[in-house]
This record gives structure tokens, sequence and C-alpha cells, in this order.
């Protein structure tokens, strides 16, 4: 059993104008898990995010990180240990350098100028940015500015990070770079939170996927578990990953070894009978 | 460097410029003072040979150090010439009732006439304020607005004056970005179509950006939260230290302008 990082309880959140986004979210994160986040537009992704990473504060309930409840002193304290890396990258992106931007997390965490530069460097080495430090974000590409903004986090060093359809708006060279980021941080011990409409993706690189729908949390498990069960996949408007499809497929003609359930084409290939 | 999608002329360009010049690495303070003392000592000298000599070598370090060509160059100098020209005729032409001067041409009613003095005073008006507009182009174009703006912090102006430029700048993009799609989208829809309907569709268009901008500006504020913004908006400058043979090349230079107008008298 993995050391549990984050542990939310009965959270609910209410918007100003009445609208009910969250009610009663029951989770607890492990330590380095990779979970894929789902649900249609409006199930509560992004506010659940919000939520988590300290920006919105829940009316009932609530999060504790480390075995320690989050208060409204603490919340600055959560800011810190949970990163976020928004949707749009022009969103996100505000100061007028790479680097000045890179370092904006880690000035607000008032440390001393010789780590921020460190910290900006080794973020930008990570996202291969270095030639682009001096540069203003309006002369990048779309690609270019996510992995400015995913480089914003990592300067920061937050132990959890959350990622709002990071695969949004980016072509294919973008989404493979994506993906071995993600990798890499995975192995460096981070903990992911992706919220994601593609259920390929989630399937293959996701532990854990939890899919919310009108603001509760519907279903919580293994990718294998969460898509086996059609009722979710129905209520939530999700379908089912084309590896699982083909694997089924051949299920039922008895051409692959049975509760083999390849996740992609190499395993797939192997698992094949004949 | 990428280019800036479609709007890659006026001020959009100069910026372009001043991100990708050489002497972008120079000390900010150093620039804004040196072009402040070269356009002191150009305008107060007074010169004619003087402000050649300025005109040329500003020209010569925006092509060389700024990398501008010089199509675009003389781009960015056409309006300044445009208005120097007209204010330098006005003042080279005399209006008189009978014929004086080396040159007067009759207008029925009056004389318009040019005298030596009025056509060299207005020759020297004209280099005067051309070598000074150059001298401010070698600021715009080595000096995004970013870096201008953490001059002035040095200089202690307000910060909330200088956090302002800072978002500015950042912002003035992204709505010019987002005006120019909302634009396309328009035409594309046949937006334009007729004088009336283009007027409809810029105010909708403006009104949209009011909008948008609201809303742009909560996720903004988020996303500015959750990386512990707590009221204080931190601005990373590098730092550039000035070089010496910096400061002896502009002694030199200011030098050799003092030299040309001494000689020259």
């Amino acid at each position: 059993m993995r050391e549990e990082i984050i542990n939310v309880q009965h959270l609910s959140y209410q918007y100003p104008s009445g609208d009910l986004a969250l009610s009663d979210i029951n989770l607890s994160i492990g330590m380095g898990e990779r979970i894929a986040v789902m649900g249609s537009n409006g199930a509560g992704k992004s506010t659940f995010f919000l939520n988590l990473n300290g920006v919105l504060k829940a009316q009932t309930g609530g999060i504790y990180y480390r075995g320690k409840k989050v208060g409204s002193k603490e919340l600055k304290e959560l800011r810190r240990h949970v990163g976020f890396v928004f949707q749009d990258a022009d969103s996100q992106i505000i100061a007028s350098t790479v680097e000045a931007e890179v370092a904006f997390g880690p000035m607000n965490l008032k440390l001393p100028r010789e780590e921020i530069k460190k910290r900006v460097t080794q973020a930008l080495e990570y996202m291969d940015l270095q030639s682009y430090r001096q540069r203003p974000p309006h002369y990048l590409s779309g690609g270019e500015k996510k992995r400015v903004s995913i480089a914003d986090i990592i300067a920061m060093q937050s132990e959890v990070i959350l990622f709002d359809e990071p695969a949004a708006a980016l072509d294919p060279l973008s989404v493979d770079l994506l993906e071995q980021v993600l990798a890499g941080l995975s192995r460096e011990g981070k903990t992911l939170l992706i919220s994601t409409h593609d259920v390929d993706f989630a399937y293959r690189w996701a532990e854990r996927i939890v899919v919310f729908d009108g603001g509760k949390i519907l279903a919580d498990g293994s990718p294998l578990e969460v898509f086996l069960q059609e009722k979710v996949l129905k209520q939530a408007h999700l379908k089912k990953p084309q590896m699982l499809k083909v694997y089924e497929t051949l299920s039922e003609r008895g051409l692959i070894e049975p509760e083999s359930y390849p996740k992609e084409a190499g395993e797939l290939a192997k698992a094949m009978i004949g | 460097m990428r280019r800036h999608k479609r709007h890659s002329h006026g001020v959009t360009s100069i910026d372009f410029y001043a991100c990708q010049s050489r002497l972008r690495r120079w000390n900010g303070c150093y620039k804004v003072c040196s072009v402040a003392v070269i356009l002191t000592v150009c305008l107060v000298l007074d010169n004619p040979w003087a402000s050649v000599l300025v005109i040329l070598t500003m020209g010569l370090i925006n092509l060389r150090g700024n990398g501008v060509s010089l199509c675009i160059y003389l781009g960015l100098l056409k309006i300044p010439i445009a208005f120097l020209m007209l204010g330098s005729l006005a003042v080279a032409f005399g209006i008189s009732s009978y014929p004086v001067g080396s040159m007067s041409i009759s207008l029925h009613w009056f004389y318009l006439y040019i005298t030596r003095e009025t056509l060299i005073k207005a020759l020297q008006l004209f280099l005067r304020a051309m070598g000074a507009v150059s001298v401010l182009y070698l600021l715009a174009l080595s000096t995004p607005a970013s870096e201008l703006a953490a001059v002035l912090r040095s200089m202690h102006m307000p910060k909330l004056l200088t956090e302002l430029m800072h978002m500015i700048y950042r912002f003035i993009f992204i709505l010019m970005d987002v005006q120019q799609d909302m634009k396309t989208a328009a035409v594309s829809r046949l937006g334009d179509a007729d004088f009336k309907t283009s007027c409809t569709t810029f105010g909708q268009i403006g009104g949209n950006l009011l909008i948008l901008s609201l809303k742009k500006a909560n996720t903004y504020y988020d996303a500015m939260v959750s990386r512990g913004y707590e009221g204080d908006f931190p601005i990373w400058e590098e730092q550039k230290s000035v070089k010496v043979w910096q400061i002896i090349l502009l002694g030199l230079y200011i030098g050799v302008l003092l030299a040309v107008a001494v000689i020259s008298k």
C-alpha cells in the first residue's frame, strides 16, 4: 500500500452563483500515483483541481495533505506542494520572457536568487527550452507555450502535479513529447493527476481512473475496472478504449490469451495466439 | 525566432526586433542613459554635421546591432520623415506681399518666398529632428517594453505602474491575437460585406473582447494564485552588468560629436 499524500473528505463546493459544482467527494491519493480524471465537460473536474490546489476553498468537507487538515492558513502550503498546469497555456503565462515566467512561481516561494536561477535552468532543461530563455511568450507556438507552462510548475518542485487537459490543441509531436515528460515525472516519484477526454490515453497511461459525473465521483478504480463497467461508460458518456475493444473482439474468437488485456500494440502482438 | 502570426508590422515588428536585437544583452539602464545623453547632445549642439553623424551612426547600429533590414528601417523612418518634411517646409517658406528672398512664387494675392537663411534653418531643423528620431529608434529597437519597465522600476517609479506596464505588455499581444481571430471569423461569415455591416462587426468584436477579458482575468487570477501569488507581483530581472568599454565607447562617441561640431563652426 502506498503512503497517502492527499485525502479528500466529504468535499462540497458551491460557486457563488449557486451552482453546486462538487458534492461529497471522497478520495484518497497515494504518493506517486498516476491518476486520470475523466468525465464530460462541466462534470466538476476543473473545480476539483482548483480545490486540490488550494485556489478554491470548499464550503464543507476538507482536504488533508499528508494527514494534516488544510485550513485557511495551510492553503499557501498546499499551493506550494500541489502544482496546477492550466488547460490554456495563454491563461497561465504571465511574464514577458520565458525565463521570467518560469521564475514567477519560485519567486513567490521567496527563494534566494541563486536558487531561483538554478531551478529555472533545471526546469528549462527538463522541457528542452534553454534556447527560448529570453524570448517573449507571444512569439512561441502553442506546443512551446504548453512546455513553458509545464516548466512553470517543474520549477516549483511540487510533489503533486495537476494537468487540466494537457493534450488539448496540441499537435501529435507535442503530444508525444508531453507523454515523455509525464513518464519522466512519474519515474521521479511525482504524483500526477490528469484530466482528459482521451480514453485511449487514460487506458494506456493511468494506474487509476476517477470518473466524475454531475459533481460526484461515479467510478474510481483501475482502468480495467472502470472501462469494463458498461453502466459507468454510458452515464459518463465515455467510449471504450480501442485496445480494449480489439481485445474483446479477439477474445470472442479465441485469438488472444484470456485475461491478457494488452494496453499497447506491442503487448497486443505478444498476447495474440497463433 | 517565430515571427508573430499575422500582424508583423508597426508596433509588433518594433517589438519583434527589440526581442532579437544583439544589443538586448546590454544593460537596460545603460541603454536608456546613453540614449538620453546622445539625444541631449544632438539637440543642444544643433549642428547639421553632428546631426548627420548621429543619423548615420544610429542607422548603422540599428541595421547591424539591432538586425533590422534596410527596407524595414526606411519603412519605420517613413512616417517621421513625412512629418518632419512638412514641418521643415513650413519653416523654409515665408509669406510676403511683395517679392523678396532668393526665390519667390507669386500666388496672386501674396508671394511665397524662400531665403538662403530660412532654407538652411529648415535643413538644420530637419537634420536635428531626424537625429533625435534615429536615437529614439535605437532605444525602441533594442529594448523591449518589459525591459524599459525594469529600468523605470530601478529609477523608483511606483511599483503599481511598472507592474501594470509588465502586464499590459503581455496582454496586449493576447488581446491582439484574439481580436484578429474574431475578425477573421467575422470576415469569413461576410461580416465586412458593406460599410454598415463592418461597423456593426467592429462594435460587436469590441464588446466581445471586453466580456472575454473579464472572463480571462478570472482565469489569470486563479493561475497566479495557484503559483503562490499573494498580492505582490514579483518580476524576474536578468542582471546585466555595464562593461567599462561600453562607457568608454559612449564617452568617445560624445567626444567625436563635440569635435565635429567645433570643427565645422
